[in-house]
């Protein structure tokens, strides 16, 4: 399997070669392409990518608002195709929470299970166990008008939960908040999913939030997964320049290739030293051959000139308090940002400098093509 | 497999009715267009395409003369609803509350509540003692009603875009030395006028419509199309009737497409 | 700048409209009321003498030998009875079909929406005596109904539609139906379609979302259509008149029978009033309930 899964019935979502097109004929648009995706039971899921890239679109293909136009979505084990989002057991947080205004705090909760035909107590139990799981209990009676954003959103988390779904598809639920209480409830949220036990298919497009919250991470552009895997690789590892673009600063430096060893090569950076770079899977560049690097800004280290892999000449740097960015032109005139942390009262760098930059081992990764 | 989509918005068997409704609405319609042009009397057997009823028509001389009444009556008592009504707006819209106005309201919409007949047969009481005291038996007295019934029909859609107004575009031509009248003249009333095109189109629709109010107030000599048209339902009816049904049906037609291509100019 | 609060200048510029509407509107009603008290005049018109016998006779009748026995004024009667019958068929007939119109208008895409919402509004602003009339070719007995099924030898006779409270009731529910699909449409098209989505997350089916999620939240534009079909169906006179003829009258062509034929101005002066208090009692209902909703049903 593609993401290290070993697709046992355990796994919560299975999804082979999905495409999604929307609308037909000249005005059709291509909003899913390919998508093969395995989401493990009990994991803290999160779909990452930027506006557009089609994360909602899987979302409504999971929730069986939309329907898939080629491949097929297993949840826990069986074929959803032909079941409408009333017969899966998945439920939604929607992006705008989507509360019934007509109903209650309470009504809304207990919602989900009148459907079910669930008897009066056993609404009436679950619904007090919600509105305790939420720390909601004072408000049951309101409107959801009544409610600040925070609580619709403790609201809709609730009405999703109370079904007790297999699943929990989450579509940016954080997105309406101030920062302040954004921070709070992604705490709550891991808080719910260790409680639940649920497996959590979280939409965000704020990179931050999905590195701190998932399991694991898949990275979406224009309709594709690009890759998957935890917050780490993701983020030491991308394997693809939008990712490692999309996800952290990063310096980005074409170098020629000078040797290829199994899983890495030896480059050539600027200035003539050669260093290791992991290469991606399948990848065997030719000798010879240019290819993309990317150092994140901060494993690089700022020495003396002389020392370190590379050298290059301060065209700026710019003072954040904790750390200071470091702008430096590099021998071969490409550009390189650098990352000081601020520790002890240090002078920054003016522009002209020269420095020399240290690598750490093992930083350098090359990117697919 | 062949599957169905489940499509959120789709409630089996409302598709259905909606269309069955929507053609049900036009086949009465249809069915009397298509028997103005036929040759015979039927209303049922197709005898050959003919234009004979509205030749018929036209050279009716009470049709052309009511027809001519009835244009009349609506251009002038939507014309006169739609400048008093532009004028109410201005008062009641975009001022804080003030003692009166839910008096205003109640009396602006009051024709739209009170059932036709009751202020027909208001009116015609009323219209009687003034003739009888006065003497006066013209077309003031139809003029008068009908103004008074378009001005709700006239008021809503202006108010509706006053409403919209941004009021920073008045301060803003103050800021830039307008006077109120300047900017009255060259910033309110010019951004206004789709809300009184608007108004002034429904109130010509509304009193080219009205029969009930006509019925009850006019003097004899004073029939309009559609009290005419009433009066001639009571006899045999040719398909003549048919012919001038259409070309009304054909004038509220164009009226309410100008009505549609003007409040959508709006929202744009 | 716009004077805040100039109480007097609000009043000039809505004075020219006031006065249209007093004259030629309002004022004529409060004449109507004070009729309604007064004695009929031997050839119409009324006797400057107080009476209350107008509002007696809606509703009952004296034996014409002997003035103390109190009957029931039964031919009264029987058209108020039609004329609240009629309305609530006509409002029901409307709302049977406006709602599922609506919510199909209301759930196509949007730049399709105005074309079949302008579809709807046609024959709303088509005269209403022309689309009566329309009714009226399709069913009288040499109409188009009838021509057809005789020469398909469906019938060996025309059935008479003409002159029936069927007639009228077909006749209103089709020139009124435009007023129950427009409100409605209305509180669908703000009606927020992720709700609906919600609805069937949450194990609702097809009915119970309908029931429970659509209907709610649309019920405003529902009342209001309700009412803006009812009030005119009550007061109809052209419908009725047309269709009904002489024989299935409504209520007013019973008060336009006492300014013609009957001559009994307080009696028909009554009617009117009648016939506004119900509208107007009609009116309270729905804007009492239109604004108390939000409040109640908590709990
Ligand atoms: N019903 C639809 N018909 C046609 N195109 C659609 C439809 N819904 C979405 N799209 C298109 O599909 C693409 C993906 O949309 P989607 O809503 O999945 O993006 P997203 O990743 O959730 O974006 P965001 O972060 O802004 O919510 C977009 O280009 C969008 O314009
Ligand atoms: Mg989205």
């Amino acid at each position: 399997m593609k993401d290290g899964s070993d697709g046992t019935a355990t796994d919560a979502i299975e999804i082979v070669g999905l495409d999604k097109v929307y609308g037909q004929g000249a005005g059709a648009f291509r909003a899913l392409t390919g998508i093969d995706l395995t989401i493990r039971s009990g994991e803290f899921f999160t779909l990452l990518g930027p506006s557009g890239c089609g994360k909602t679109t899987l979302l409504r293909v999971i929730a069986g608002f939309e329907n898939p136009t080629e491949g097929s979505v297993r949840i826990s084990g069986e074929e959803v195709a032909h079941l409408g989002p009333n017969k899966r057991q998945v439920n939604t947080v929607f992006q705008n929470y989507a509360l019934f205004p007509h109903m209650t705090v309470a009504q809304n909760i207990g919602f989900g299970l009148r459907m079910l035909g669930r008897s009066r107590t056993e609404v009436a139990a679950t619904t007090a166990e919600m509105l305790r799981l939420v720390r909601m209990e004072e408000l049951a009676q309101r409107r959801p008008a009544e409610l600040s954003g925070g609580q619709q959103q403790r609201v809709a988390l609730a009405r999703a939960l109370a079904p007790h779904p297999r699943v929990l598809l989450l579509d940016e639920p954080l997105s309406a908040l101030d920062l302040k209480l954004r921070k709070e409830m992604q705490g709550e949220l891991k808080r719910l999913q260790a409680e639940t036990g649920i497996t959590f298919v979280f939409v965000t497009h704020d990179q931050e939030e999905a590195l701190t919250m998932s399991d694991r991470i898949a990275v979406m552009s224009a309709g594709r997964i690009l890759q998957r895997g935890t917050p780490h690789e993701i983020y030491h590892a991308p394997t693809e320049r939008f990712v490692a673009d999309f996800i952290g600063d990063t310096n980005f430096l074409t170098v020629p290739v000078v040797s290829v060893e199994a899983g890495a090569a030896q480059v050539e950076l600027p200035g003539g030293r050669t260093a290791p770079a992991r290469l991606p899977e399948g990848a065997r560049p030719a000798p010879g051959a240019k290819v993309t690097v990317v150092i994140r800004p901060e494993q690089a280290r700022l020495v003396p000139p002389g020392e370190g892999e590379m050298q290059g000449e301060v065209t700026s740097s710019v003072f954040f308090g904790t750390d200071t960015h470091v702008h430096a032109r590099l021998t071969d005139g490409q550009d390189f940002v650098l990352r000081r942390q601020n520790a002890g009262e240090l002078a920054d760098p003016s522009p002209g400098d020269r420095i020399g930059l240290a690598l750490g081992d093992g930083v350098l990764r090359v990117l697919k093509d | 497999m062949a599957r169905r989509s489940f499509e959120v918005r789709r409630i089996p068997g409302f598709g259905a009715i909606a269309i069955l409704t929507i053609v049900l609405l036009y086949v009465p319609i249809l069915i009397l267009v298509t028997f103005s042009f036929n040759a015979g009397r039927s209303q049922a057997e197709w005898e050959g395409f003919s234009l004979q009823w509205y030749r018929a028509a036209f050279a009716n001389e009470q049709v052309q003369d009511v027809s001519i009444r009835s244009l009349w009556l609506a251009i002038a008592a939507a014309g006169i609803a739609t400048v008093l009504a532009t004028l109410a707006a201005l008062g009641t819209t975009r001022v804080g509350r003030f003692r009166g106005q839910t008096l205003i309201y109640a009396l602006v919409n009051q024709p739209l509540m009170v059932p036709e007949v009751v202020t027909g047969i208001a009116l015609l009481i009323f219209v009687a003692s003034i003739k009888v005291a006065t003497g006066y038996m013209g077309m003031g007295y139809l003029v008068a009603a009908h103004t008074a019934f378009c001005i709700p029909f006239a008021y809503l859609p202006i108010r509706a875009r006053l409403e919209t107004l941004d009021l920073n575009l008045e301060r803003a031509a103050a800021d830039l030395y307008a006077s109120p009248v300047q900017a009255f003249r060259h910033i309110t009333l010019p951004l206004l006028v789709p809300g009184i095109a608007a108004g002034f189109m429904l109130g010509f629709v509304i009193s080219l419509d009205t029969v009930v109010i006509t019925e009850f107030v006019k003097s004899a000599g004073q029939d309009t199309l559609p009290t005419y048209m009433l009066g001639q339902l009571r006899r045999a009816v040719t398909p003549e009737m048919n012919a001038i049904a259409s070309l009304f049906l054909a004038l509220s037609l164009v009226v309410v497409t100008a009505f549609f291509l003007v409040s959508r100019r709006r929202g744009a | 700048m716009r004077r805040r609060g100039g109480t007097l200048w609000n009043w000039l510029l809505s004075a020219p409209a006031l006065l249209v509407l007093v004259l030629a509107a309002s004022g004529p009603l409060v004449i109507v009321l004070v009729y309604s008290f007064l004695s009929p005049g031997n050839m119409g018109g009324v006797a400057w003498e107080p009476s209350t016998d107008a509002w007696f006779r809606l509703f009952f009748k004296r034996d014409i030998f002997d003035p103390e026995v109190v009957t029931w004024n039964e031919a009264h009667l029987v058209v108020f009875w039609r004329s609240v019958s009629l309305s609530l068929q006509t409002t029901a007939i409307c709302a049977i079909l406006g709602f599922p119109t609506a919510w199909f208008i209301a759930t196509r895409a949007p730049h399709r929406r105005a074309l079949w919402l302008f579809l709807i509004t046609i024959p709303f602003w088509t005269n209403l005596l022309v689309r009566t009339f329309a009714i009226q070719e399709l069913i009288r007995n040499t109409g188009t109904i009838n021509s057809l099924l005789l020469r398909l030898g469906v019938i060996g006779e025309p059935i008479q539609m003409m002159y029936t409270d069927f007639a009228v009731l077909v006749g209103m529910a089709y020139v009124f139906l435009p007023l129950m699909v427009l409100p409605l449409y209305a509180a669908m098209d703000k009606l927020d379609m992720r709700l609906v989505e919600a609805g069937y997350d949450l194990y609702g089916g097809r009915l119970q979302v309908l029931r429970h999620v659509i209907f709610p939240l649309v019920k405003p534009g529902f009342v209001a259509g309700s009412i803006l079909v009812f009030i005119p169906a009550i007061g109809a006179y052209v419908t009725p008149r047309v269709l009904g003829g002489g024989r299935t009258m409504m209520l007013g062509n019973l008060i336009e029978l006492q300014f013609g034929q009957g001559r009994n101005w307080p009696l028909g002066s009554a009617m009117a009033m009648l016939l506004l208090i119900v509208v107007v009692a009609a009116l309270v209902l729905y804007l009492r309930w239109a604004n108390a909703e939000p409040e109640q049903r908590n709990g």
